[in-house]
C-alpha cells in the first residue's frame, strides 16, 4: 500500500468506525434522576418495540453523554432543554420554554444531525422552596409574594448557586428580595434537613426532588421568569428513528406523559424509600397503564 | 596514466584546522598490491577511505581507472572495488551465504550465478561452502570471519580490492595462515590491491611495492627489497624492530 | 452477585466496552508508530535534531493525561469529539518510547558493520532497510511493547472525557459504589496489558533470535 492511501486509512480510522451492537443503547447521567429516566425509557420501549436494550448509564454529564450521542455508543438519551441550550450548544440563555425548545430542536438537527423530542411533561429547574404551612399562612404563591416578607425570612443555598451569575445574584436583583442575612451556605444534601428543623425558612433545590412531596414543601412560582427552561427532552440519534419508527412512535406517546409530582414521587422512592430504579419504573408504567395513560 | 588504476595528486584531507592527510601524491599500479604502511595516526587508513569515498577530499583529485572518483557516482564506485575491515562487519543477521552474496545480488545477478559465484569465492578462501553457508558469524572464529569478509569483497569481482588491517584482529597464528593465503590467493586473482597495515612483516609478505605514511605524508615508495636495504630515517625504526625476523624471509622468500 | 455471574450477565457490555478500548489503543498505536518510527530515522541521520524531538516528545509525555485531555478540549475539530481527542492525546503518550528506542536501535548499529555496508556499495535506503532496520527491530518491538502497555492504560482515562473504553466501566462502578462493576473495568483493561505485553516480548524474543 503506498503511503498516501496508508494515511488516508489511517485518517478514516479516528472517524470511528467501531462496530456497534445491534439494537437501542441508552444513556443516562449519574444522579438519581436521570437513572429513573434512563429506566423509564429502557423499560417503556423494550416493551412497546422487540428490541433488545443496552443500558449505558452513569455517565458522569452532559459533556459525556453528548459525546457518547456523537459517536453511537448510546442512541439515546434526556437532556434538558436550558442545558442543552448553555452548555452544549453554547447559546445564551434565554426563558421562553418554546422558544429555547425550538431552538434547541432546530440547532441539534444542523450542527449534528440529533433529533430532540417533545418533553416528557416536566421540568428540573432550580425551586424556591418553602415550608407548606409558612407559604400557606404567609399567602405566598408566587417570588414575587415573597419580596414583601423577605426581611422576615431566612434563606439557605447551596455554594454553586451562591456563585453562579444565573444563581442567587441575579434572582435577589430581578426580584428585588433582601432576606434578613446573608444566604446560609451549605452542602446541597443538607439543605432540607435544615428547612425541617426550622434553621433556614427557604432554600434553593430543584423542583423535582423527592423530598418536596414527602415533606410537604411548596415551591414558589418564578413568575417573573428568572430561570431558564430545563424542560426534560429525549434527545435522539436520527439514524436509528430512521431504522426503527416505531421508536419515535413510542417516544411521542411519552411525552408529557411525566409530570413534576410523578418525578418527585420516583425520585423519592429512590433516594428516600431506597428502592431500586427498575423497580419503582416498573411500578410507575404498570399503574400508567391501568390507567390507560400508555 | 591508464596504468594507474587509483592515482593520488596533491590530495589534502582536514578535519578542522587539523590535516590528517597532507599534500599525498600515489599511484597505485593495474594489478599491482601496494601496502600502506604506518603507525597509528600516520593516514593510512584516512588515505584508504578516500579512495571509495567513505570519506571526502576536497582538496586535491583521486582518480579512479583514469577519472576523479567525484565524477563516479559513489554507489557504482563503491561496488567496483571490494572493501573488507578489521572487524569483518559481517552482517549479523545474515548467514555466510547471505553476506557473501551481498553485492552480486545487489547488481542484479540472477540466482544461479549468484550460487555458483558463493561457492566459487568460499572454496578460494578455503571455507567449505556444505559446512559454512548456512552459519551465521556469531557461530564462527575471528579468522573464519575474516575469510568470509574477504570473500564477500570478492563477490562481485571487482578490479580493484581496499584491505583495511583486515588481519589486525586476530591472534598470531591465524594471521600468519591468513596472510600465507592471502599471498597465495592474489597470484591467481589479477586485482590491484591497496592494503592498509602497520605489521612490517605482512608488508614485506604480500606487498609489491610499500607506501611508508608518517604523519600525514608520503615518506617513500619502496618495493620489499628497497625497503629491507634502505638507510632512510623513516625506515629504520621498522628494520630494527624486524631484524630477527629476516632470516625467516630470506629462506621463505 | 459475585464478580463471575456479573461478567456472565454483563458479557455483552463488557465486550462492548473492551472493543472500544482496544479500537482507542489501537488506532493510537498505529499513528504512534507511523509517526514515531520515521522519526526515529530522521534522528539517526540528522543528530542536530535529537534534543529538540526529544526533548518535545518527553514534554508531551511528562504532561499529566487527565491535563492533557482537559488541554486539548478546546482545540477545534480534534475537541468537538471526545475519541478524536482521545486518540490524539493517546498518540502523543506513545510516541516517546517509539522515536527513543527506534532511534537507540539505529544508533546501536555496530560501526563496523555500518561502515563494510556503506564501503560495499549499499545506498542510503538499502542500508536502512537491509541492514539498520533488521537489526534494530528487536529494541524497536520493546519500544512499542512499552507504549502499548501505557496506552492502554490511559486510555481508562479517556472514559472520564467521554471517550468510552473500559474506563466506564470504573467510574460508573465509582459511582455507584459497586466493586463489582468497577472491577469490570479494571480486569480487562490489565489483562489487556499484560497480554500484549507478553504477545510483544514473544515478537522481541523471536527477532533477537534471528537477528544478532
Amino acid at each position: 500500500m503506498d503511503r498516501r492511501s496508508f494515511l488516508a486509512a489511517l485518517a478514516l480510522l479516528m472517524t470511528g468506525c467501531v462496530p456497534r451492537p445491534s439494537g437501542l443503547s441508552i444513556g443516562s447521567k449519574n444522579f438519581t434522576e436521570q437513572l429513573v429516566l434512563g429506566e423509564l425509557l429502557a423499560q417503556y420501549l423494550g416493551q412497546s418495540t422487540s428490541l433488545p436494550i443496552e443500558k449505558r448509564f452513569y455517565l458522569a454529564g452532559s459533556y459525556i453523554c453528548h459525546q457518547a450521542l456523537l459517536a453511537g455508543r448510546i442512541d439515546m438519551y434526556v437532556e434538558y432543554t436550558g442545558t442543552a441550550l448553555v452548555a452544549i450548544l453554547k447559546q445564551p440563555p434565554s426563558f421562553d420554554h418554546a422558544a429555547v425548545f425550538n431552538q434547541v430542536k432546530n440547532l441539534y438537527a444542523q450542527r449534528f444531525g440529533l433529533e430532540v423530542l417533545p418533553s416528557l411533561g416536566f421540568e428540573n429547574t432550580f425551586a424556591m422552596v418553602m415550608r407548606g404551612n409558612d407559604a400557606r399562612r404567609l399567602k405566598l404563591k408566587t417570588l414575587s409574594d415573597v419580596a414583601a416578607v423577605a426581611p422576615q425570612l431566612r434563606l439557605g443555598v447551596g455554594y454553586e448557586f451562591l456563585e453562579r451569575p444565573d444563581g442567587y445574584p441575579g434572582l435577589a436583583a430581578k426580584y428585588g428580595l433582601k432576606f434578613a442575612e446573608a444566604p446560609r451556605v451549605m452542602d446541597l444534601g443538607l439543605l432540607y434537613r435544615a428547612l425541617q428543623n426550622n434553621q433556614v425558612d427557604m432554600v434553593a433545590g430543584s423542583n423535582t426532588d423527592g423530598l418536596i412531596a414527602a415533606l410537604d414543601l411548596v415551591v414558589l412560582e418564578d413568575n417573573l421568569h428568572y430561570f431558564p427552561p430545563y424542560d426534560a427532552v429525549p434527545i435522539v440519534r436520527r439514524q436509528l428513528l430512521e431504522r426503527h419508527p416505531e421508536v419515535a412512535a413510542a417516544l411521542h406517546r411519552l411525552s408529557g406523559r411525566i409530570s413534576v409530582d410523578d418525578m418527585r414521587r420516583m425520585n423519592y422512592a429512590v433516594d428516600g424509600g431506597k428502592k431500586d430504579a427498575a423497580v419503582v419504573v416498573r411500578e410507575f408504567l404498570e399503574q400508567a397503564r391501568n390507567k390507560n395513560l400508555l | 596514466m591508464s596504468d594507474s588504476a587509483i592515482e593520488f595528486i596533491n590530495v589534502t584531507y582536514r578535519i578542522g584546522n587539523r590535516a590528517l592527510i597532507s599534500d599525498l601524491n600515489l599511484a597505485v599500479h593495474r594489478g599491482e598490491t601496494l601496502m600502506l604502511l604506518g603507525r597509528s595516526g600516520s593516514g593510512k587508513t584516512t588515505t584508504l577511505k578516500l579512495i571509495n569515498r567513505l570519506l571526502e577530499h576536497e582538496e586535491g583529485k583521486v582518480l579512479v581507472d583514469g577519472r576523479s572518483n567525484v565524477e563516479w557516482d559513489a554507489i557504482k564506485l563503491r561496488r567496483h572495488i571490494g572493501f573488507a575491515i578489521q572487524e569483518a562487519g559481517l552482517f549479523p543477521h545474515y548467514t555466510v551465504r547471505q553476506n557473501v552474496a551481498l553485492v552480486p545480488r545487489l547488481e542484479g545477478w540472477d540466482g544461479s550465478r549468484i550460487d555458483a559465484r558463493v561457492k566459487e569465492v568460499l572454496r578460494l578462501v578455503e571455507l567449505p561452502y556444505d559446512q559454512f553457508a548456512e552459519r551465521y558469524p556469531k557461530e564462527l572464529s575471528g579468522g573464519q570471519r575474516q575469510r568470509v569478509g574477504l570473500a564477500r569483497a570478492l563477490a562481485a569481482d571487482p578490479p580493484i580490492l581496499l584491505m583495511d588491517e583486515p588481519f589486525g584482529a586476530l591472534d598470531p597464528i591465524t594471521r600468519a595462515e591468513l596472510q600465507q593465503e592471502f599471498a597465495g590467493l592474489k597470484k591467481k586473482l589479477s586485482k590491484t590491491v591497496v592494503f592498509v597495515t602497520h605489521d612490517v612483516t605482512e608488508a614485506l609478505l604480500l606487498g609489491d611495492r610499500i607506501a611508508l605514511m608518517d604523519s600525514g605524508t608520503l615518506k617513500g615508495i619502496f618495493t620489499p627489497l628497497e625497503f629491507i636495504r634502505s638507510t632512510d630515517k623513516f625506515v629504520q625504526p621498522y628494520i630494527s624492530a624486524f631484524r630477527a625476523g629476516l632470516q625467516i624471509l630470506d629462506s621463505g622468500a | 452477585m459475585s464478580l463471575p455471574d456479573f461478567f456472565v450477565t454483563h458479557k455483552r457490555e463488557v465486550l462492548t466496552l473492551t472493543a472500544e478500548h482496544l479500537w482507542l489503543v489501537g488506532v493510537s498505536m498505529l499513528l504512534a508508530i507511523a509517526i514515531g518510527v520515521p522519526l526515529g530515522i530522521l534522528l539517526s541521520r540528522r543528530p542536530a535534531w535529537r534534543s529538540l524531538v526529544l526533548g518535545a516528545s518527553n514534554i508531551m509525555q511528562t504532561i499529566p493525561s487527565l491535563a492533557l485531555f482537559g488541554l486539548l478540549l478546546p482545540v477545534p475539530w480534534l475537541g468537538s469529539r471526545a475519541d478524536r481527542l482521545a486518540i490524539l492525546a493517546l498518540t502523543m503518550y506513545a510516541l516517546l518510547p517509539v522515536i527513543r528506542n527506534t532511534y537507540v536501535g539505529i544508533a546501536g548499529v555496530d560501526a563496523p558493520v555500518r561502515e563494510a555496508a556503506i564501503g560495499m556499495g549499499l545506498t542510503q535506503r538499502q542500508l536502512l532497510w537491509q541492514v539498520e532496520l533488521p537489526l534494530a527491530s528487536s529494541v524497536i518491538i520493546a519500544g512499542i511493547r512499552t507504549a502499548t502497555v501505557i496506552t492502554v492504560g490511559v486510555a481508562t482515562i479517556a472514559a472520564a472525557i467521554g471517550a468510552g473504553g473500559l474506563g466506564e466501566f470504573i467510574f460508573r462502578g465509582l459511582a455507584m459504589v459497586d466493586n463489582n462493576v468497577i472491577l469490570a473495568g479494571a480486569i480487562p483493561a490489565a489483562l489487556m496489558a499484560l497480554s500484549a505485553d507478553l504477545l510483544l516480548a514473544l515478537v522481541q524474543r523471536s527477532l533477537v533470535r534471528t537477528h544478532h
